[in-house]
């Protein structure tokens, strides 16, 4: 076993091939607000064009092929840009977006060539921003129960309906959905997935008002929004995967969206929260020397080194083309779940300086804030706690002969 | 990056698995368990004849010179049954506390006889002040000419029944120092009890005006006895955490199979969220031991900083494997608690291992420690 990204000379020059770059193009002021909500149009503007100048080098989607705009570049290569991305306090893309790893990804096992070649290189080279719409106010953990219609007219399809908990503050240039696109059919086989482009005629936008925006999707997404669709009118050749084969293309990207994707990281929080409580002092002495500090501590340390663990071993797998079965909700779950538990942790901690970001009684420049927040937020999108367990029954086989599979993947 | 195991572990796995399923059936396991006497029994002997007690022992000293990532695959399995023994103890912590502590002649003595079995040494370390410190070690040994007296009392010993030495350490007041002794535990005032009711192969051990010489003092004198056994606790706690996973594994892989054979109102009882809410805490648990496990072994064998990964992997083992059993009682309630099923053989052994080489609280402030807190 090795639990290491072992580096080739030739990756170490690559390393630093990276690290220049950046050094050279993260400008000034790209860093927004702990709860991204604040995020500025300038601040924004800023990580689009970073990530337009990361999509020409290849960087952005780095193992996507270059036939489709991607980098074309191995595993390790990624790493490499993602470790030295993280280094500098950003993420890959440095903004939210759910073009490249979810909405690419279905794009990839199911779209048509034609539909390959239109959608994939501007969504890998970072010339574009997308949104998921999935989610409705009839539509939440019964995600097949999509109210959305979407009716064939000619050479379009006639969109109607309202998606909610989508996307980001500051708009974006295509949203990928899921509609019915035959309201007689049998559950599941009654669906359509499409891009859509921003700005058609019949879509309205309107911000959600919410305890914090949260979401799976790295940066943060400041804001999410409710969006209709009044008689918007699709070009067929947007539908990917066929009338009415829809859920098969969702089942790729809830693959990923439930955990199987992985990743190489750390909770930056708990090093955030280490070195807080080793700066301040309390009663005369560094807060982490207090011993029911210290037993707080260590329970974030170990949720953290659990979470860290299953992730990384869902990268290995998924990476080295192993047959996954509970693998990705299971990490999803304990990662939500954990995630409740620590911020509990830095409650007792930190007590009410952890309600409130006033510059003079909030700690942590309102970090530890946001997360009291968001780690609540953060448990229900991409399928809630308890349908994670779901599928991780269902994947095991619990009180069942037969197994359900995953969803396929690229 | 490769988190899957070499194919001679592959093939170990498998001889292993297959082992413990023909000389460890249920019923030998429930045997055993009746008796108290693990070993020698005929299935340890057969154990002992494979030659994989010598694991982690120097090829130069009769063992296999095995990895720690290789003895945690034999563990694993061997947890898998639970397979009792002094194969931890002795074969493991006895082991390489005698690599870390031991003079070449006791290394030469020693260690081809725990390879093959043909000695046990099972290290008696904790007394009434129940700890894992240094300081609360009382056992006296008095100089006597060249040698030493032993007296007092060691408890929850592990496999105390099953030794044929005992490494007990002790206290020197004159010399101010804490070591190790090598004791028979046939020597005139050793009396090994074996202790009644849910512990699992734990033994009070008395020593009594015990007369020992020089050379059964390990290392050449009782200092740095303890920081060597320290040492080799902190080698041994990765392969007692891949025993615990292994045996997480098996209360799972249980679990799972009566969800589907077990019917109540007409269906599988697996169909139940309530019940599978269980196997999902059961097997969220059996991961972490088992990510946090491996992480630490790959630590050992690639010579990497490595104090928080074994903490780690205690903590989370031994909480692991103790809710692991609690959840299968409720995935199996009533017929879970039949001795004959052979869930309560884990569920015994999940909470001594809980407490032995230190509990879930004293590995997390270790921990805390180790992280410079």
């Amino acid at each position: 076993m090795d639990f290491e990204p072992t580096y080739t000379p030739e990756q170490e020059k690559f390393r630093q091939e990276v690290r220049g770059w950046l050094k050279d193009n993260v400008p000034d002021g790209i860093f927004h607000p702990p709860d991204s909500a604040d995020v500025a149009a300038e601040q924004y503007e800023k990580r689009r064009d970073l990530g337009r100048r990361l999509g020409a080098k290849g960087w952005l989607w780095a193992t996507a092929p270059t036939e489709y705009g991607g980098g074309g570049l191995s595993l390790d290569h990624a790493v490499v840009i993602d470790e030295e991305v993280d280094a500098v306090g950003l993420t890959v893309p440095p903004y939210y977006d759910s073009g490249g790893r979810l909405g690419g990804a279905s794009i990839m096992v199911w779209g048509s060539d034609e539909q390959k070649e239109k959608f994939l290189p501007p969504i890998f080279k970072g010339e574009v921003r997308t949104w998921q719409l999935l989610t409705e106010p009839e539509a939440g953990s019964d995600l097949a129960n999509v109210k959305t219609t979407a009716e064939r007219d000619g050479d379009d399809y006639v969109i109607n309906g309202q998606k909610i908990f989508v996307g980001s503050s500051l708009g974006c240039d295509f949203m990928w959905t899921l509609t019915c696109t035959d309201t007689e059919a049998p559950r599941h086989q009654n669906l359509g997935w499409f891009m859509i482009p921003w700005g058609l005629p019949g879509i309205t936008v309107q911000p959600m008002d919410l305890l914090i925006a949260g979401g799976e999707s790295g940066a943060g997404s400041g804001v999410k929004n409710t969006v209709y669709f009044d008689n918007v009118r699709v070009p067929s050749g947007n539908l990917v995967g066929g009338e009415n084969e829809g859920w098969k293309v969702a089942s790729t990207h809830l693959e990923l969206e439930h955990g199987s994707g992985g990743r190489i990281g750390r909770n930056r929080l708990v090093d955030h929260m280490f070195e807080y409580c080793r700066e301040t002092k309390r009663h005369g002495q560094p807060l982490h020397k207090d011993p029911d500090v210290r037993d707080r501590l260590v329970d974030m340390y170990v949720e953290a080194e659990i979470s860290r663990l299953l992730s990384l071993r869902n990268y290995w797998m998924r990476n080295s083309k192993a047959r996954l079965t509970y693998e990705g909700p299971q990490a999803s779950y304990v990662r939500k779940m954990s995630g409740l538990r620590t911020a509990n942790a830095v409650l007792d901690i930190l007590g009410p300086a952890s309600l409130t970001y006033d510059k003079e009684w909030g700690a942590g420049e309102g970090h530890f804030e946001a997360y009291q927040r968001s780690a609540i937020v953060a448990v229900h999108p991409g399928g809630t706690a308890d349908i994670q367990k779901v599928i991780m029954a269902r994947r095991i086989g619990i009180g069942r002969e037969v197994r359900e599979q995953a969803g396929a993947l690229a | 990056m490769d988190l899957s195991l070499t194919a001679e572990q592959e093939m170990l796995k498998a001889a292993v698995n297959r082992f413990v399923q023909q000389e460890y059936p249920k019923e030998t396991l429930l045997e055993l368990s009746d008796s108290g006497q693990p070993a020698p029994s005929a299935p340890w002997q057969k154990l002992a004849a494979t030659g994989w007690l010598g694991i982690v022992i120097p090829e130069e000293y009769g063992g296999e010179g095995g990895s720690f990532t290789d003895a945690a695959v034999l563990f694993e399995e061997l947890g898998r049954g639970p397979v009792p023994g002094p194969h931890l103890t002795s074969a493991i912590l006895g082991a390489f506390t005698v690599l870390e502590g031991g003079t070449d002649d006791q290394k030469r003595e020693w260690l081809p006889r725990l390879a093959t079995g043909e000695r046990t040494l099972v290290p008696a370390i904790t007394e009434a002040d129940y700890s894992w410190f240094e300081e609360d070690v009382g056992l006296v040994a008095r100089r006597d000419g060249a040698g030493f007296r032993l007296d007092g009392t060691k408890v929850y010993v592990l496999n105390g029944t099953s030794a044929s030495h005992l490494l007990c350490t002790a206290r020197s007041q004159d010399e101010n120092s804490v070591g190790l002794v090598m004791v028979p535990a046939g020597a005139p005032g050793v009396s090994v009890r074996p202790l009644a009711g849910f512990a699992w192969n734990l033994a009070e051990v008395k020593l009594e005006n015990v007369a020992v010489e020089q050379s059964q003092v390990l290392g050449t004198s009782l200092a740095g006895g303890w920081d060597a056994l320290e040492r080799a606790i902190a080698r041994s706690i990765p392969i007692f955490c891949a025993y615990q996973v292994g045996a997480c594994q098996s209360v799972y892989e249980l679990s799972v199979d009566y969800s589907r054979s077990r019917q109540q109102f007409s269906v599988p009882i697996g169909r139940f969220q309530r019940v599978q809410d269980h196997i999902i805490n059961l097997v969220n648990k059996l991961d972490a031991a088992r990510w946090t496990t491996y992480e630490a072994l790959w630590k050992m064998d690639a010579g990497r900083p490595v104090d928080d990964a074994i903490h780690l992997a205690k903590a989370v083992g031994s909480d692991a494997y103790h809710e692991a059993c609690n959840y299968a009682h409720e995935v199996h309630a009533g017929v879970g608690s039949m001795t004959e099923y052979g869930l309560t053989l884990h569920t015994t052994a999940s909470r001594t291992l809980y407490h032995y080489l230190g509990d879930p609280k004293f590995h997390r402030r270790r921990l805390a420690d180790a992280l410079g807190l």
